[in-house]
């Protein structure tokens, strides 16, 4: 296990590498010239050179990569050049609206899983077909279009919550503390939910179908267990186990999906934040929220996939 | 890792095919047809996948119909989509469905069901190429990182590793700011950045299939080892390939509207349902509901053709959920 968990770290880290240069290149390739933009349309030539010697834009190009990883070891992330203000800061102040928004999303997500079940145990039935058709269509809206819907309906025309920005006090960063904070979370939160709750009830579905076929559950009934046991132990414990993988896979889906959310919502986040950089071609943030987006996302993997090993020891054993 | 491949090719090659002539050419030319009418009967008997096919049918004639149309001189849209025409949009709000107009017209009197007509082209377009050039590069690089194993393989799956981390929307984003917007680059981001997908997935089942006797019979008889990969390995494991074309060309789509709903992926004045979605945003406050509806309906019931059909393709074709 520890080995397993050693070249898993090996390799979270290599991907990190590897997303850091990526990203640090196609920003480079950006048409626009950060320091021109910086230094507006009246500009002298001469203030532009010293803007692009300030930060460093005058350097080849592997020198300033150098650079910006040796900076970012020592959990500097350079400063915007919009705003003047350290990226890390900026990362501090976003994340927790953004992780808030994540973690509200997966616990709506585990709906999913007793609607698939009882779709598997019913399969073909009046109430099977609708889950079903339900969660495909579901499934097949994008983020932006449910997001429009849910403003429109809950927004406009009931008048029942705010439809944008986010704001309220909170308990230990995430936990909404006031009902202004929780109002603002409701849409959001349930726009992205609601599409995973469509994907993980349709997965278990799938999964359960395919345990309750298997031979360990015909011997179970043959043994006379009752059924409500056959499919609460027998069958659920193994259906569970790539729904579980899949809903960590997801997780990068929906870090995808918080920034047209929060774009959408004009919700102040980690995704709306390098959404508005791109435009800006703010480098340093643009390339700090990438980072941190993907290390979350690596992160949680890392974590489904230990759980995974742990309970099956078939995968610590395979990836030799 | 590398186990030397080419060293077992010589040793009893004849003696172990001779014995089983007669078998493989009767499995050989029976097994295809076999199995895909097997999935077809699978497949029939579930609804939603029907109704999924039923839909990409009817969306992809309808652009390939319109492509013709526009190159034959002739346009198939009742109206021209980009016709402004003031008459058609009292104070500017444009107007609600007609019989001239069954979806409306919108702020500058164009005709809504022309445009979402038109549109449809566009994210056919997008799904199709987009998806052709990710499984151009994903279907290169995954078997022959299966087929190698090694340093090989993993240059290449952590290189696909990586692509997956990184959150796929803000890639394309990221990717269609720096080549600009319009469509060809749309594709082209998309294609580039999804083909990992193909990529796992093929290399995984060439893990599967390499050591089965059909493709060390083919390595017996002195078959190379690119002719082995794309002859006799790929043919074998393309079922779940084609269940995630399904789901990518869905995805494409879906991605398509999503860029140009922000603003960076196609540009005016050619029509987009995402963007249509995002330039009738203002109207909707004012009730001018129609302008919103027709194309996001459009859009979603495309994608949820697709996504339907893959996964009816994927229930039809899993050996795991045979009654």
């Amino acid at each position: 296990m520890l080995a397993y968990i050693a070249r898993r770290l090996a390799q979270l880290v290599l991907v990190l590498v590897g997303v850091s240069l990526i990203t640090f290149i196609i920003m480079f390739v950006v048409p626009g010239d950060p320091a021109a933009l910086l230094a507006g349309k009246n500009a002298t030539p001469e203030k532009v050179a010293q803007i692009r010697q300030n930060l460093g834009l005058d350097e080849p190009l592997y020198v300033q990569y150098g650079k910006f990883m040796g900076r970012l070891l020592r959990g500097d992330f350079g400063t915007s050049y919009q705003t003047g203000q350290p990226v890390s800061e900026m990362i501090r102040e976003n994340a927790p609206n953004t992780i808030q928004l994540a973690v509200a999303a997966v616990l709506i997500e585990l709906i999913g899983i007793p609607l698939g079940i009882y779709s598997a145990l019913r399969q073909y039935t009046f109430w099977d077909t609708t889950l079903t058709t339900g969660a495909l269509l579901i499934w097949g809206t994008p983020v932006f279009v449910l997001a429009l819907l849910m403003q429109y309906v809950f927004g406009l025309k009931l008048g029942l919550l705010p439809i944008s920005g986010s704001g309220g006090e909170t308990f230990l960063w995430i936990i909404p503390a006031d009902l202004e904070n929780l109002e603002a979370l409701i849409l959001p939160a349930v726009t992205l939910g609601i599409i995973e709750v469509a994907y993980i009830s349709y997965m278990q579905r799938a999964s359960m179908l395919e345990v309750i076929r298997a031979d360990y559950i015909r011997t179970a009934r043959a043994k006379g267990v009752a059924e409500r046991r056959v499919v609460l132990k027998h069958g659920l414990k193994n259906a569970l186990i790539p729904v579980i993988t899949i809903a960590g896979i997801d997780l990068g889906a929906l870090m995808g999906g918080a920034i047209l959310t929060e774009t959408v919502f004009s919700r102040p986040g980690i995704g709306l934040m390098i959404y508005q950089a791109i435009g800006a071609r703010d480098m340093p943030v643009v390339v700090g929220g990438v980072l941190f987006a993907t290390f979350f996302y690596v992160l949680a993997n890392l974590v489904v996939d230990l759980t995974y090993a742990y309970l099956d020891p078939r995968i610590r054993l395979e990836e030799g | 890792m590398t186990d030397d491949l080419i060293g077992t090719q010589e040793p009893g090659g004849q003696e172990s095919i001779e014995p089983m002539a007669g078998g493989p050419a009767m499995i050989v030319g029976r097994q295809p047809l076999g199995l895909w009418s097997d999935v077809w009967r699978r497949l029939r008997r579930n609804k939603l996948a029907v109704v999924g096919l039923g839909i990409i049918i009817v969306f992809v004639t309808v652009g390939i119909a319109e492509s013709v149309s526009t190159a034959a001189g002739f346009n198939l849209a009742p109206y021209d989509p980009n016709a402004v025409n003031y008459e058609l949009s009292p104070e500017g709000l444009g107007s609600p469905p007609s019989w001239s107009h069954p979806f409306g017209t919108d702020y500058l009197g164009r005709d809504i069901f022309s445009r979402v007509l038109v549109a449809t082209r566009i994210s056919m377009l997008v799904g199709v190429i987009a998806v052709a050039i990710a499984l151009a590069i994903g279907l290169v690089l995954g078997p022959i990182a299966g087929y190698y194993g090694g340093a090989v393989d993993s240059v290449i799956m952590r290189t696909a590793d990586i692509f997956f981390a990184f959150p796929y929307i803000l890639f394309v984003l990221l990717l269609v700011t720096v080549l600009g917007g319009g469509f060809i680059n749309v594709f082209v981001a998309i294609g580039l950045l999804s083909w990992a997908v193909y990529a796992r997935l093929n290399r995984g089942s060439v893990l599967s299939v390499r050591r089965m006797e059909f493709v060390e019979a083919a390595r017996a008889q002195g078959a190379t080892d690119l002719r082995i990969i794309f002859r006799h390995v790929l043919p074998n494991t393309m079922a779940p390939v084609y269940v995630a074309i399904a789901m990518g060309v869905g995805g494409a789509i879906s991605t398509e509207a999503a860029l140009s709903f922000l603003g960076i992926g196609i540009q005016p004045p050619d029509a987009s349902w995402g963007k249509m979605i995002s330039d009738y945003l203002s109207y909707m406050a004012a009730g001018r509901w129609w302008m919103e509806l027709f194309p996001a309906l459009a859009l979603v019931i495309t994608v949820f053709g697709f996504i339907s059909f893959g996964n009816g393709l994927r229930d039809a074709t899993d050996p795991k959920l045979k009654e």
